[in-house]
């Protein structure tokens, strides 16, 4: 490798890609404004479930009753009704996912010792979000239910509080969660969105990069110079690396100043592992633009790779061990997965290189593996 | 002779379509070897497989004594190869500088920095792009960006110039400079040249050429060994009625061409008093007003092969005539002074013209010199920023719609659908002109006849010959009948064959239909074709008249033209230019200098080449082609600019 033929199309290179407008905006803009897009978007808490009451009752039990969803974070409190047929029009027109119906002589049943149904409304479009919000019904429900029954055995029984809540539960659940302890989407989505900006932006940087000069007829000055094979790729690339490595720092201090997500990890081991993430997309960028001529093809094809896989084997939405056994096997043919687990391991779990090894290792496989490919594509003499 | 380049039995396709069909060819050192022919005839093909860039599938091609098969064996003779691949400035870097582009080709072919300055220095120098230096490449005109695209292929001096097609879409005296510094280059640094071309009217300035088409090579050799190949005369006659005249002499000749009011014939007969006779014979009884006899031009000598080799006579079939008879007076299009600014850039600057109906006006100039602007006000497309315009009766400052319904307009790109049917392209203009299904069919018949498109109806757009491309082109722009058609270059990568062909559309539209055509053009010798001419330059007309007048005009100013035929063509233009003789220019192995007094100033002119060292072969009085005009022209205002602009920094 002559380093003075590499620098020429390293400069040159570097240059176009900042004096071109829309290369520019593409580089530097378009990753940070795809991860803050997303990272506002792609929130997959259930809070703030909007929802009606109708208190047939009207009493000061029923009152205390909703009042437990009114001030709850889980739920936004949007009025009460008188009819039943405007909880039905308010759920129809989505001003409301969910509405209670107290019935009629909820507080004098209650006080006479027997029980009552309250009936909850969910809007079921969503699956996943009305089971969720279904649990937090219960939950209330229950708390209200057991406060009910604290109550009447300190009443009846003559008990303290303390005594009375024993017995009224038994075995008392105590949940911690770990890594994310708010349980809140956006730390985990946060972070796996680097992963997948990257892997949209470098690959199309890449991509476009080297089919332009297909298009226009520049490749010509390559293939008919004595500069090889390597020097070229080397060279051309080598900008695109140092801007996607600038955007890793820039995705870094987007998810840890603006979406408050903590990093508990080794910052030169998620350094090590993002570049080598970054060889691999600009690797597969690289292949993309070797198979095809226009930069239209490119474009396309590069945004369905970059998308499809990661949207579903990632592990940015789902979890791949709850894929099914052939999606898993598909999940580990593509590098996303690995540096998915390097980043949430890196900013959530603080893990080191010690137990992220693995995951490092393969991704400087895929680069390699991918390099090779392009190495063995690219020809300065081709057939057509 | 030292050999550079031999390619034997040399095949190229790609999939099914066979590009090179057994090319035999063989470069020696230091000569400037042409390949001519038109788009698709397997130039480039050959071109890039020479400089090691494209694999072939038959046959051999052996560089600097290297068989180069593999990228392997490429390799090993790039460094001794200069490519410029097609398309005007596109190997360029738009956003880099001139400058930084000639060092990036440089550092690229590891030329040491201190080289690079001093042949950077010497080659800006040489092209006037030292001026330019810190320009973006977007920035440049078409000429510049040739002329940069050239410095960049050879900043590392190589051995073999590999050039594809470096004059298209520049005009002409952009297209002269870029073949003095050529041919002084390889002079000076002892280097060889291949170089393409699809203007037939350069075949003069290679020391050898390889006529091809449909990748196949039709003739090579010198030009002169071409010429043998198709011995003949041409024959020029003036005559009245022309309609008549072509009628009668097409019954015995195949390459009638009418150029204006007159028409060229070309036959077999070598001695030009019996060709002379022998066109009269056949123009049985109408009396010419005017009969001369030349020797035959390469392109004349290339359609006779083309004819001969392909036996492809289509038979025009007797052009369809107009079914309403046209009035053939009165004004189709008048420009006032129209002027048009972008910003503080004046790009058209009091323009006038007049064009008649049945008329043939031919607008010519440089790229950037303010054609298209031109068309594009007299269109409706534009508002000028000043002046007037009348086109098909309509003002085009307020009745741009009128205009657009009134007039036919075909651009370069021929604005074709290439994924329809010649018929379903036809039908689509019919149907955006707003014709009913009568009209459209009626209108069908003619353009496929007019246009010589039967048996292609449904063939895909995307199939068809350039030729029968432009001609459906043509078609699609006059499916409304306009009274005035604006051509925009059409004929370029089209073939001698097809360009004729087209013209012979355009005269019959012109005097028998009476319609009013402008037409832009690069090819000097389609400029010939016009009844008017209109010279522009920096977005002025600057000459005007008929091309026989506008040669008279430049013949009373800077004297007659000879040719010169010298042993050392570069060294002697630097010295009969230093000689006083500024207009003189190189044409292959020829010189051409105008004289004003041919005696004194032809003795002077050889004297000055005898002093140092020339060896003057022949000198010959030629008859002054357009080309000629044009750059004597367009040099003579760039110096008159220049002394203008030396004359404001003194003040």
């Amino acid at each position: 490798m002559n380093m003075r033929r590499t620098a020429a199309v390293a400069r040159k290179e570097w240059k176009e890609t900042v004096r071109d407008r829309l290369f520019l905006l593409m580089a530097f803009l378009l990753p940070g404004l795809w991860m803050v897009v997303f990272g506002y978007g792609l929130v997959l808490d259930v809070e703030h479930v909007p929802f009606a009451v109708l208190d047939r009752d009207q009493s000061s039990s029923s009152r205390d009753y909703l009042y437990r969803f009114i001030k709850s974070r889980y739920f936004d409190y949007r009025g009460s009704v008188r009819e039943e047929r405007e909880i039905d029009r308010l759920l129809g027109d989505t001003s409301i996912r969910m509405a209670i119906v107290v019935p009629e002589r909820f507080e004098e049943r209650l006080l006479a010792g027997r029980s009552v149904t309250v009936q909850t409304l969910l809007d079921g479009t969503f699956p996943l979000h009305a089971d969720t919000a279904k649990g937090y019904v219960i939950a209330v429900n229950n708390s209200f239910t057991q406060e009910l029954l604290t109550d009447f055995l300190t009443r009846t029984r003559g008990l303290v509080p303390g005594e009375a809540h024993r017995l009224t539960e038994p075995v008392s659940l105590e949940t911690r969660y770990l890594y994310n302890e708010e349980v809140r989407s956006t730390w985990s989505m946060v972070p796996a969105l680097i992963m997948f900006t990257l892997m949209v932006a470098s690959p199309l940087l890449t991509a476009l990069g080297v089919v332009r000069e297909k298009e226009t007829g520049s490749i010509y000055n390559i293939y008919s110079s004595t500069a090889s094979k390597a020097e070229f790729l080397v060279g051309k690339l080598a900008p695109y690396f140092v801007i996607s490595t600038i955007n890793v720092a820039v995705l870094w201090m987007i998810a840890v100043w603006l979406f408050q997500v903590p990093f508990k990890g080794n910052i030169a081991v998620f350094f090590a592992a993002s570049m080598l993430f970054v060889l691999c997309s600009i690797g597969i960028g690289l292949v993309i633009s070797l198979l095809v001529r226009t930069q239209m093809a490119a474009l396309i094809i590069t945004i369905i790779i970059a998308m499809v896989p990661t949207l579903l084997f990632s592990g940015l939405l789902v979890p791949v061990s709850s894929l099914s056994p052939g999606a898993q096997v598909q999940a580990h043919l593509f590098p996303m997965m690995y540096y998915t687990a390097v980043v949430r391991g890196s900013f959530l779990k603080g893990l080191g290189l010690e137990s992220m090894w693995t995951d490092v290792l393969a991704l400087a496989c895929f680069a390699v593996v991918l390099w090779l490919v392009a190495y063995g594509l690219f020809t300065k003499r081709p057939k057509a | 002779m030292d050999t550079i380049v031999t390619v034997s039995g040399f095949v190229k396709r790609y999939k099914k379509h066979l590009a090179v069909d057994g090319v035999d060819l063989t470069v020696h050192k230091g000569e400037i070897y042409g390949l001519i022919g038109p788009d698709g005839s397997g130039k480039s093909s050959l071109m890039k497989a020479i400089a090691g860039v494209l694999t072939y599938d038959k046959g051999s091609v052996e560089v600097f004594g290297t068989l180069v098969d593999s990228e392997r064996a490429a390799e090993r003779v790039k460094q001794r190869i200069g490519f410029l691949p097609q398309g005007l400035g596109l190997n360029l870097y738009p956003d880099l500088s001139v400058e930084e582009n000639i060092d990036f080709f440089a550092r690229l072919r590891l030329v040491p920095e201190r080289d690079l300055r001093e042949r950077k220095t010497r080659l800006l120098a040489m092209t006037h792009l030292d001026k330019f230096r810190e320009r973006a490449m977007k920035k440049l005109s078409g000429g510049m960006k040739q002329k940069l695209g050239l410095i960049c292929t050879l900043i590392h001096e190589p051995e073999l110039a590999i050039l594809d097609e470096p004059t298209t879409g520049v005009d002409p005296v952009s297209r002269r400079d870029f073949w003095s510094i050529l041919a002084a280059l390889i002079q000076e640094k002892g280097m060889t040249a291949l170089v393409s071309t699809a203007y037939m009217d350069e075949a003069e300035r290679f020391h050898r050429l390889s006529f091809l088409s449909g990748g196949k090579v039709l003739a090579s050799g010198t030009p002169t060994e071409v010429q043998a190949l198709a011995p003949g005369s041409m024959v020029t006659v003036e005559a009245t009625p022309q309609v008549e005249v072509i009628a009668r002499l097409k019954k015995s000749f195949r390459q009638v061409e009418s150029l204006g009011p007159l028409v060229h014939v070309f036959t077999d007969r070598v001695d030009q008093a019996a060709a002379k006779l022998e066109i009269e014979t056949a123009l049985a009884g109408l009396t010419p007003s005017a009969v001369r006899a030349d020797k035959p031009e390469l392109e004349d000598v290339f359609v006779a092969l083309l004819l001969r080799s392909a036996e492809r006579k289509e038979s025009p079939g007797g052009l369809p005539t107009s079914t309403a008879a046209h009035g053939h007076d009165g004004l189709a299009i008048e420009a006032q002074g129209l002027i048009r600014d972008f910003g503080s850039f004046r790009a058209v600057d009091r323009v006038s013209f007049r064009v008649k109906q049945g008329e043939i006006f031919g607008l010519l100039g440089a790229n950037g010199a303010g054609k298209t602007t031109v068309i594009k006000m007299l269109n409706g497309i534009l508002s000028p920023t000043e002046g007037a315009g009348l086109v098909a009766g309509a003002d085009m400052k307020t009745a741009g719609g009128t205009i657009k319904q009134r007039i036919g307009y075909m651009s370069q790109a021929f604005s074709l659908y290439m994924d329809l049917t010649v018929e379903e392209n036809i039908r689509l203009f019919a149907g955006i002109y707003g014709l009913d299904t009568g009209a459209m069919n009626k209108r069908f018949q003619w353009i496929v006849g007019m246009a010589g498109l039967s048996g292609y109806e449904s063939s895909l757009t995307s199939r068809l010959p350039m030729g029968v491309r432009q001609r459906l082109a043509l078609g699609c722009a006059l499916v409304h009948s306009p009274r005035v058609l604006f051509l925009d270059e059409p004929t370029s990568g089209v073939d001698p064959i097809g360009r004729r062909r087209f013209w012979e559309i355009l005269s019959k539209l012109a005097r028998e239909d009476g319609v009013a055509i402008l037409i832009t053009t690069h090819y000097m010798r389609e400029a010939e074709h016009c009844d008017h001419l209109a010279l522009m330059y920096a977005g002025r007309i600057v000459a005007e008249g008929a091309p026989a007048d506008m040669k008279r005009h430049v013949e009373q100013e800077a004297g007659r033209l000879f040719e010169v035929v010298v042993d050392q063509p570069g060294l002697a233009l630097a010295h009969v230019q230093q000689a006083g003789f500024r207009g003189a220019a190189l044409f292959g192995t020829k010189l051409h200098v105008f004289c004003r007094d041919p005696v004194r100033d032809k003795a002077c002119a050889c004297r000055a080449l005898e002093e140092s060292g020339v060896r003057v072969m022949s000198v010959n009085e030629r008859s002054l082609s357009l080309e000629d005009v044009f750059v004597y022209h367009a040099m003579a205002l760039e110096q008159a600019e220049q002394a203008a602009g030396r004359h404001v920094v003194a003040a």
